[in-house]
This record gives C-alpha cells, structure tokens and sequence, in this order.
C-alpha cells in the first residue's frame, strides 16, 4: 500500500479561517516573552522529562512560540511543522519515533542535526473549539511507550491553562480588540467581518447628556464605541466637536448654540476618528430647561448610520451615472465625472479609471477625480513601481490592500504609494472580450473598511464607463469615416463639375449648362446635410432651407411644416425636386418678378405603415401661369414626383403655379 | 469694376494638385478676366511668388502634396504678400472663420461658378 499523503491531515481552509480569525482576537502573534507562559513551558518539559517544550500557535504560513525551553528557533515555516498535525483532533498527538511515522519521516526536524525523536502535543482548543496550535515536549531519544498516564493528563492540563491565559488576555484588551483584529487580518476575511460589524453597529444606540454649563457630556459605553473613544464616563464636548468634519460643523451643537437652545435636534453628521476613517453618525437630542426656561441639558442618542449611508449613496450614484455619462462625448470627462461619483459614495481621496496595457504593465491615467489639495496621478504608470498586484489584477482579481505597509503585495513599495497619499488602494479589473483594458481605482488616505457589496459598487461603475468609452470611440470612428466618405464624394462632384465644363465648353447653349451646374450643386448641399446628421438624415426643413439659399431667393419663401426627417435617399430626391421647382419658378413664375412669392408647406396625413407626406408648393405674385410647350428635364423630374413613385399633381391655374406630392412616409424615411 | 486695375496686376495663382480641377479653374480664372498662373503645390506656388510681382490672387485647394497644404500656403502668403487676397476651396464639408486668414474667402467643393467669378472681380476691385 501506498503511504498516506502525509498533507492528508493538514489543516483545511475553513479551519484556516476559524483558527486565523481566533489566533487574531487573542492578539498574541509576535508579542514579547510573558513569565506567566514561560512558566508553563518550564513545568511541561519538567513533568515530561523531555529537553524541549514548546507553547506553539500555527498561523497560515508558520507555526510561533509563545514561549519556549530547549529550542532556539522562535518560529519555523509551517512545511516543517509537527504541531500542524494536531490541529485536526481534542486528543494529545503522541508520536514515539518520529523516524518511524509517515507525517514526519522526512521533516527536518527529524533529518536535521537537531535530530528530534520523540513527539507529544496536546491541542491549545478555544472555548469556541477552535484549536489554535499546541503544547508540545520534544524529545532526541524515541519513547516507544510514549507518555506515562499522568503526564499526558498534565500535559492536557496545561494546555487548558494556556488557554485560560490568553482568554485573560484578551479580556484584559478587550477594548482595543476591534481595531487590533482589523488590523492585520487579511483583506477578504476582513470585508466580512466588517459587514458584521457594520450591522451590528447599525441597531447600536449610544446615549449621552450635555450639562450645558460646563459643556461636560456624560456617555454610555455604547455611544464610546460608537466614537471610537476608551469607555469612559464622562468627556468634555469638545472631544466630539473636534472630530466632526469640518463641512458639517454647522450641524453639530456647539457651547453658544446649546445655551441659547438653538442647535439642531435631528442631524446626520460625519467624523473622521484617527485610524478608522470616516463614520457617519446620526443625533436625535432634545434640551431640558430649567424653572426659567433655560436649557441646562441636551440629551439625546446617537446611532453609527455609515452602512445605511454609504449603501444610499451608492445607488444614487450608480443612478446618476447614467444621467452624466449620457451629457459626455469624450473618455476624459467620462472619467472625471465617473470617478467624482465614485469618491463621494466610497469618501475616497482619489477615484478613476486607467486605460491598461496589460502585455507591458503599464497604466495611463487620465485626469481623475482627487479631493481637494489631492495630487493628480494623471498620466503613465508602471504597475510594478507600485508593488505585485498586477499578478491579481491579471487573473481577473479585484484587489484591495487595506494597508500598503502591511499587504505583502504593496508593503516592499509602501513608500512610493505613502508619497502619493495612498494608505488604502482598491484596483477593480475590467474586461472586455475577455481582455483586461481597464481598471477602476480608488484611494484613501485614511484607513477605510471595505466591504463586499463595494467591490461590487466599483465594478458595476467600471463595466457601465467602458460600455460608454466604447460608444464614444465607435463614434468616433464613425465620425471620421463619415468626413472622409464626404470629402472623397464632394472631390468626386468636382471632377464631373470639371469634366463638364471642359466637355461642354463648345456648347453655345450657356444656360444648359449653368442649370447642370447648378443641379450638381444641388446635390452637393443636400450631402452635406446629410453628412452633418451622420449620414443617417437631414430634416425636410434644413433641405427647403439650404437649397433655397444656394439659389439666393430664400427670403421670398414661406417654408412651414412639422419636424420631419428623411432618409439619404429621400432627403436627396427632396433636394433635386425643390431645386427644379424653384429654377423654374425663377425662370417663368413666381420668382421671375421681384414682389412673387412662394409658399411651401408640408404635413403628415394617417398613422403608422400608411402615413403620407404631402408637399404642397404654391406660387403667387408672379406673371400669369402658362403650361410649357416642351417638356424639359427639369419638369420630367418633378413628375417623377419624391423618390420616383409619382403621387404628383401640378396646375397652372391662377393665381399661379403650385404643385402637389405625396409619398409614402416610410419610404422617404428609410436608411437606404 | 476690374477696368482701372492695372494690366499687370490682374495675374491669379491657381494652386491644385488635380490636373482635372485645376484646368478648369483656370479656366474660370481666364473667363473672369484674369492672367492664369499655375502650380501644381504649395511649395511651386510659393517659388513662383518669389519670382513674379503681378500676382493678385491666390486660388488654392486646401489637400494637397508636398511640405506644406493650402492652408498653410494661405498662412504664408497671408504672412509675406500681404496684398494678395486669397481663395480656398476644398472638399471638406466647412472651415470656421477663425481657421482662415485675414481677406481670405472659402468655397466648398464642388464650388458654384458664378459666385467664385463674382468674388474674384470683387477682391480685384479694391
């Protein structure tokens, strides 16, 4: 048979956690010797008659000594770890001959010159059940028998009294426990432990009274936590003024406002408490006064109201960007306003996008959103000036460092972040296509509690920017298509403008030739319309507009009717069939005088698939109409009617020319 | 209008890389009256403004080969004759005012004869 896996009875990930998490409440990792531990040690490698004894406590990577006899080392990597073994069971692990057993056959403790051969741990077990490492003796010789009854019963004893001791311990520190165990766990065990925190604090009342005279506040403990400040009696009201940010000051009570009975009953204000960041705190106070009616107490509660706070700015925020983004045509702006969003929902010192390249590492930053006397990381950046997180961001990881000098990502180049402003860092990756091209930041200064739904705040934000980037780059590129489309068209116009009039140069019928000309500009104008609506349409008004004022007789035109666009093909048969009308009128009508006039109006008959556009043109003014001998091109184009479907109706009854023509809507709509 | 403008002075340069286009302004040029003078680019027409003092007129497109385009061609021209006015056309849907120079007129392509014809008898006028 094979031998055992000799991890098959390490630690697993969720004990990992639990044990993590215990290991971090006692906060004993790293301390100094203390006599009551050593003590116990001492007494173990007695009553065991074994050289060395350890009290040892496994962290994720290595296993430390709280106290120790017999062995140098303070700490070892975890590989090399026996006590890890024990960690699975409420039993003492004994192992006679470590030589002999599979789990520790090879470890270097056995193969190394220390040469240890004996083995017995008795597991250090939580009142939560958690074991958190052991207290173990060692031997060089092996101990077939093992330990004698009683001394695997001591043995057992001591390592209840380890346990005893840290619960004092920690007892005794209790009120510094919240911000030491925030303090070194790790970022993601962390965002959930603050999420608890951050209900629990949210149902918290603290409760305090003003003596206004004294300006002295007597608070319950629980408005000190709420405050962050050592459990206490009584403060000066001061102590509190001084942590409200200045630009809610005018919210909280001061002496002059109590004494007069003016403050503000009802508010929501915010404190930055050192170490902690920004909390937002709502008041609920009243006033007593005394037989004069003077106010002599403001009493009242407090409630720590950041989660509910910061989760309504959140969405207000992701409702807003909608509104911003929709305003903006360029990435720059987009990014600015994005981000401004962004650092007031999340009370950041920074926040922004970076366009990444991810084959170099590199990062270019536009200009970002800083608070005020914040300094600009606009520009280039090389992601491993700044520590490993790109490995993360890479994977598709969002990464939040709570702490630059303590993450094992950041902390070798904590200075150059420090020099920035950045105590606490949150890069969100954002892929397109699978690809990673952008990332989403946010800086704090001041250390800040991230939770989950945060996370996922910043990365909704992300994805909604680039689907906007996209759209403005792919206009973009439309755009310059369209410019190029429409200079290569209008050089193309010129050369047949050149062709002709090289062609007809003999011709001796002048005027022949100046309404082909003047046809061809026609058609230009009406492209150009086009052109500025992106190729897509031109208002019929633009087309009556434009054509009218190439021939010069716009102001002896009444152009009236409602808002309506036409397709390109539509807008450029409307443009030729007005060119001919107002050529003509120009030539025998209305226009040929200098008092005619030209009415033009236009109106949408019937609803959906059917509706109609019906034109109508109306001379008067001119000389009195006469129907041509001969039909030129001109009036063949306007009997082909708009877009060539007919639907045309002309008379040449008194008081002058007009025309009739409809079409169907629809049609004179279509893209193409 | 043109009558008292003196024989010598009534010389347009015609700037267009297109052969096509170019005959033709010239050909509008010599209708309206004027001496034709030709140039294929910037760098020609600038060469050719060195050497010749009867040019009243600069006609020029805006793209074309060479150092430099019509736009900066009427920049310079603008800069080292003052007294030559300037007509640029191109196929680009429009120019601000503020792009061109100082008497300088734009047409868009394809340019409406008569207008151009009107305003070069008008820059000559003055």
């Amino acid at each position: 048979m094979a031998d055992p896996d000799p991890s098959e009875d390490m630690p697993n990930e969720d004990m990992d956690v639990e044990r993590l998490e215990a290991l971090d409440a006692y906060n004993i990792m790293d301390t100094e010797p203390e006599p009551e531990f050593d003590d116990i040690v001492l007494v173990a490698s007695t009553l065991c008659d074994t050289p060395v004894a350890l009290i040892s406590l496994i962290e994720k990577d290595r296993q430390w000594f709280k106290a120790r006899v017999g062995f140098e080392a303070s700490e070892m990597p975890i590989e090399q770890s026996i006590c890890s073994h024990a960690l699975g069971s409420s039993d003492v692990l004994v192992i006679p001959d470590l030589r002999l057993d599979q789990r520790t056959r090879t470890n270097t403790l056995t193969t190394s010159e220390r040469r240890i051969r004996f083995y017995a741990g008795a597991p250090l077990m939580t009142p939560d059940e958690v074991v958190i490492g052991t207290l173990c003796v060692m031997d060089v010789e092996p101990r077939p028998q093992g330990l004698g009854e009683g001394q695997t019963a001591a043995l057992q004893a001591l390592a209840r009294q380890v346990v005893t001791l840290l619960e004092m311990r920690r007892i005794s520190q209790r009120k510094d426990d919240l911000f030491r165990r925030q303090k070194s766990i790790s970022a993601n065990i962390r965002s959930s432990v603050n999420a608890n925190l951050a209900a629990q604090e949210a149902g918290r009342v603290g409760t305090f009274e003003i003596d206004i005279a004294s300006s002295m506040i007597r608070v319950s403990r629980e408005f000190c936590r709420i405050f962050h400040v050592p459990v206490a009696e009584a403060y000066p009201a001061r102590t509190f003024e001084a942590m409200v940010l200045p630009q809610d000051k005018e919210l909280q009570s001061s002496d002059a406002t109590r004494r007069e009975g003016s403050a503000p009953l009802d508010v929501e204000y915010r404190i930055r408490v050192p170490g902690y960041g920004v909390r937002w705190i709502a008041r609920n106070a009243s006033f007593r006064h005394d037989e004069a009616g003077r106010p002599v107490k403001m009493i009242g509660t407090v409630r720590d109201v950041t989660a509910a706070k910061r989760e309504a700015a959140r969405v207000q925020a992701l409702l807003d960007l909608g509104d911003r983004l929709q305003d903006l045509s360029d990435v720059e702006s987009m990014a600015v306003a994005a981000g401004d969003l962004m650092a007031k929902a999340l009370d950041a010192t920074r926040a922004g996008f970076g366009i990444v390249n991810a084959a170099d590492e590199t990062v270019v930053v536009p200009p970002e959103w800083c608070a005020p006397g914040v300094k600009s990381l606009a520009g280039l950046h090389r992601f491993r000036d700044y520590g490993s997180f790109i490995d993360d961001l890479k994977r598709g990881e969002a990464v939040v460092v709570a702490d630059v000098a303590t993450d094992p990502r950041t902390r070798s180049h904590a200075e150059a972040l420090l020099t920035l402003g950045i105590r606490v860092l949150v890069n969100v990756p954002i892929f397109e296509l699978g690809r990673f091209g952008l990332i989403a930041f946010i800086h704090h200064d001041q250390p800040y509690p991230w939770v989950e739904e945060e996370i996922s705040f910043v990365r909704s934000f992300g994805n909604r920017i680039q689907i906007a980037m996209s759209r403005v780059q792919a206009e973009q590129e439309q755009q310059m298509l369209n410019r190029e489309m429409s200079h290569r068209l209008k050089n193309t116009l010129s050369m047949v403008q050149a062709i002709a009039t090289q062609t007809l140069r003999p011709v001796a019928e002048r005027d022949l030739v100046e309404a082909f000309e003047k046809r061809l500009h026609a058609l230009s104008t009406a492209h150009d319309i086009l052109f500025e609506q992106n190729w897509t349409s031109a208002s019929v008004y633009a087309v009556v507009d434009r054509t009218m004022n190439g021939l010069g007789v716009r102001d002896r035109i009444d152009a009236q009717g409602p808002n309506v666009r036409f397709g390109p093909k539509g807008s450029l048969s409307l443009s030729l069939l007005i060119h001919e009308l107002t050529t003509n009128a120009m030539k025998y009508g209305a226009l040929s005088n200098d008092s005619g006039r030209v009415a033009i109006d236009w109106r949408i008959e019937g609803t959906g698939q059917d509706a109609i556009f019906r034109l109508s043109w109306r001379e008067t003014g001119g000389p009195a109409p006469r129907e041509p001998q001969r039909r030129g091109f001109g009036s063949k184009l306007i009997r082909m009617g708009l877009i060539g479907t007919g639907g045309v109706l002309v008379s040449y009854d008194p008081p002058g020319f007009s025309a009739e023509m409809t079409a169907v809507l629809l049609q004179l709509a279509q893209a193409d | 209008m043109g009558q008292s403008t003196p024989l010598n002075n009534r010389a347009v340069l015609v700037v267009e890389d297109e052969p096509l286009l170019r005959m033709m302004a010239i050909d509008l040029v010599e209708d309206a009256g004027f001496d034709a003078v030709e140039a294929a680019d910037a760098d020609e027409a600038v060469r050719i403004l060195e050497t010749r003092k009867d040019i009243r007129i600069v006609f020029t497109d805006i793209d074309m080969p060479g150092s430099m385009d019509g736009m900066k061609l009427a920049a310079a021209v603008r800069d080292r004759w003052p007294p030559i006015d300037i007509i640029i056309v191109s196929g680009h849907v429009s120019l601000s005012e503020a792009d061109l120079p100082d008497r300088s007129v734009f047409f868009s392509k394809p340019y409406d004869w008569q207008k151009v014809v009107a305003t070069l008898h008008r820059m000559a006028a003055h």
